[in-house]
């Protein structure tokens, strides 16, 4: 029996249910009656892949260790570094444990923003088209759709979907990822989008795209954009790094104004994420963008020493060691 | 050999359907994260559809397809509409168990026909993509991405085939003790294609 009629006869049925999968679930949107099979998809290889994460995780950091070598090494230094000063921290936190509770406090929402977050290890990532990732807490841990995901470096996506032990992130890379967000120092707000997997677009460097809703508002290359918060706080809580602008396109509609962004984080190595499970009680504006770098051989123009009405944002020169304009002023 | 072969119908259903689990989660946790370049990885769980079809025929073929694409919707990091895999691969398997038949004489053809499956599966995926209007399957994108994953594909499918026929030989020299001593993945489908789909 080759091509029976039998054969056909289940090809037929076979696709006609494919189809008919594919026409309920797109008519569906968000809540479509085949989101209890996804659900069972979840329990059942949720747990399946976390095991396998751990079993392949040691081939990945060999793989990775052979191609980042080179920074690896700065990378220990760093962490030494830091690790020293954490270890002092701790030492003296521990010193006088009564102040310790407020003090992190204060330091929370003062110094990185005050997110509460729970950390979480990316163990899958998505096929054919799109940019999402599983990461190994799901609703047991408390997460709910719709929570921002960052890791250390900046912004990486949202939950768009929960399962008991995992949970599913749209990275900020995906093409159907939009986020309002704000350029540091100024308030000019726009949209951050895009350029689909694993940024395709542009050779990788630049896989977001930002779009300033002013078309007439400066923008400069370096500049750098953080989320400027959805309402009521999901999916995304205000002040977490995106990238920095790279290239700033030509107004053709005059409507907006496009840039291209590079991503401070590294989406093709993602690792050790977080999510956060509370927003911050107020916005932290810039304070969780990391120190600015020095500006590169600075032609300052010191002809102007009085800081007159420049809109840029860069710092000029570097007579005062503050010259970093604020916003409010 | 850990056990004999028992049953074979029933065994063969059960390797196949470990042979297709394994690949899926290959294929998120371990192929999806390989920082290839491009941003585009190889489709293991379509070139195990293919191969499974060149080897058991078109009845085996799509329905092997059909779960391992609906398998491949719901997996967690899963984003698209539920049902566009499960048509594509149930399609490419009916179609290379057709074609199986039919290859049973050039030593080549199959490897072409891993390579045909492979193209034309990322294309269907695409296709059904573009259909849907789906944000992510835009000409840019789709132009990019299909050459380079049917490259990719074409590269890793030597190295899926091979693990899927040692996965299912147990169960084929069950069937036929007539020994063949043929080692070679292509004269490994010559022979097997000759006994159809049989699920």
């Amino acid at each position: 029996m080759k091509d029976t009629r039998r054969t056909r006869v289940v090809l037929g049925a076979l696709l006609v249910v494919a189809l008919a999968m594919i026409t309920i679930d797109y008519r569906g949107g968000a809540d479509s009656p085949l989101r209890g099979l996804r659900g069972l998809g979840a329990t059942v290889f949720g747990p399946v892949e976390r095991a396998s994460a751990s079993v392949v995780r040691p081939v990945g950091d060999t793989f990775d260790a052979i191609t980042d070598a080179p920074g690896e090494r700065r990378r220990a230094d760093r962490m030494l570094r830091q690790n020293q000063k954490l270890r002092e921290q701790l030492r003296s936190a521990q010193l006088d444990q009564d102040r310790s509770a407020q003090l992190h406090r204060l330091l929370g929402t003062a110094g990185m923003g005050g997110y509460k977050i729970h950390a979480a290890q990316v163990i899958s990532a998505g096929q054919g088209f799109e940019d999402t990732v599983t990461i190994d807490v799901g609703s047991r841990s408390g997460i709910k759709t719709d929570m921002t995901v960052m890791s250390a470096d900046g912004l990486v996506g949202r939950i768009t979907r929960v399962g008991p032990a995992t949970s599913t992130v749209l990275l900020a890379t995906d093409q159907t990822s939009s986020i309002g967000s704000r350029l540091e120092a100024s308030k000019e707000i726009g949209i951050t989008q895009g350029r689909g997997r694993r940024g395709l677009g542009g050779g990788g460097a630049t896989p977001l795209r930002f779009q300033l809703l002013d078309a007439a508002a400066p923008i400069q290359v370096g500049q750098r954009i953080v989320t400027l918060g959805s309402q009521g706080q999901r999916p995304y809580v205000p002040g977490v790094p995106i990238g920095s602008v790279e290239r700033i396109e030509k107004a053709t509609n005059g409507l907006t104004r496009t840039a291209y962004v590079r991503p401070f984080v590294k989406f093709t190595s993602l690792d050790v994420v977080a999510v956060v499970v509370a927003p911050p009680k107020t916005d932290p504006r810039d304070a969780v963008l990391p120190p600015k770098p020095k500006p590169p051989a600075t032609p300052t123009p010191t002809a102007s020493p009085s800081a007159t009405g420049s809109p840029s944002a860069k710092p000029r020169g570097s007579k005062s060691p503050s010259t970093r304009p604020s916003p409010g002023d | 050999m850990l056990n004999p072969p028992e049953a074979s119908p029933a065994g063969r259903t059960v390797v196949t359907a470990v042979v297709i689990a394994v690949t899926l989660i290959l294929q998120v946790s371990v192929a999806n994260r390989l920082p290839l370049p491009g941003g585009v990885q190889p489709d293991l769980v379509l070139l195990a559809v293919v191969a499974l079809a060149l080897v058991a025929g078109s009845m085996t073929g799509m329905v092997t397809g059909f779960l391992a694409g609906l398998a491949a919707d719901i997996i967690p990091p899963s984003d698209h509409t539920l049902g566009r895999y499960a048509l594509v691969y149930c399609l490419i398997g009916y179609l290379c168990g057709v074609a199986s038949a039919e290859m049973d004489r050039q030593s080549a053809v199959p490897f072409f026909a891993v390579a045909a499956g492979a193209l034309a599966g990322t294309v269907l995926y695409a296709g059904t993509g573009m259909i849907l209007g789906d944000p992510r399957a835009e000409w840019g994108t789709v132009s990019s991405m299909v050459p380079l994953q049917v490259l990719y594909d074409v590269i890793a499918s030597p190295f899926v085939v091979w693990a899927v026929l040692r996965a299912t030989r147990r169960y084929e020299r069950g069937e036929r003790s007539r020994g063949d001593r043929l080692s070679v993945p292509a004269a490994r489908y010559r022979a097997m294609s000759g006994r159809g789909g049989n699920l």
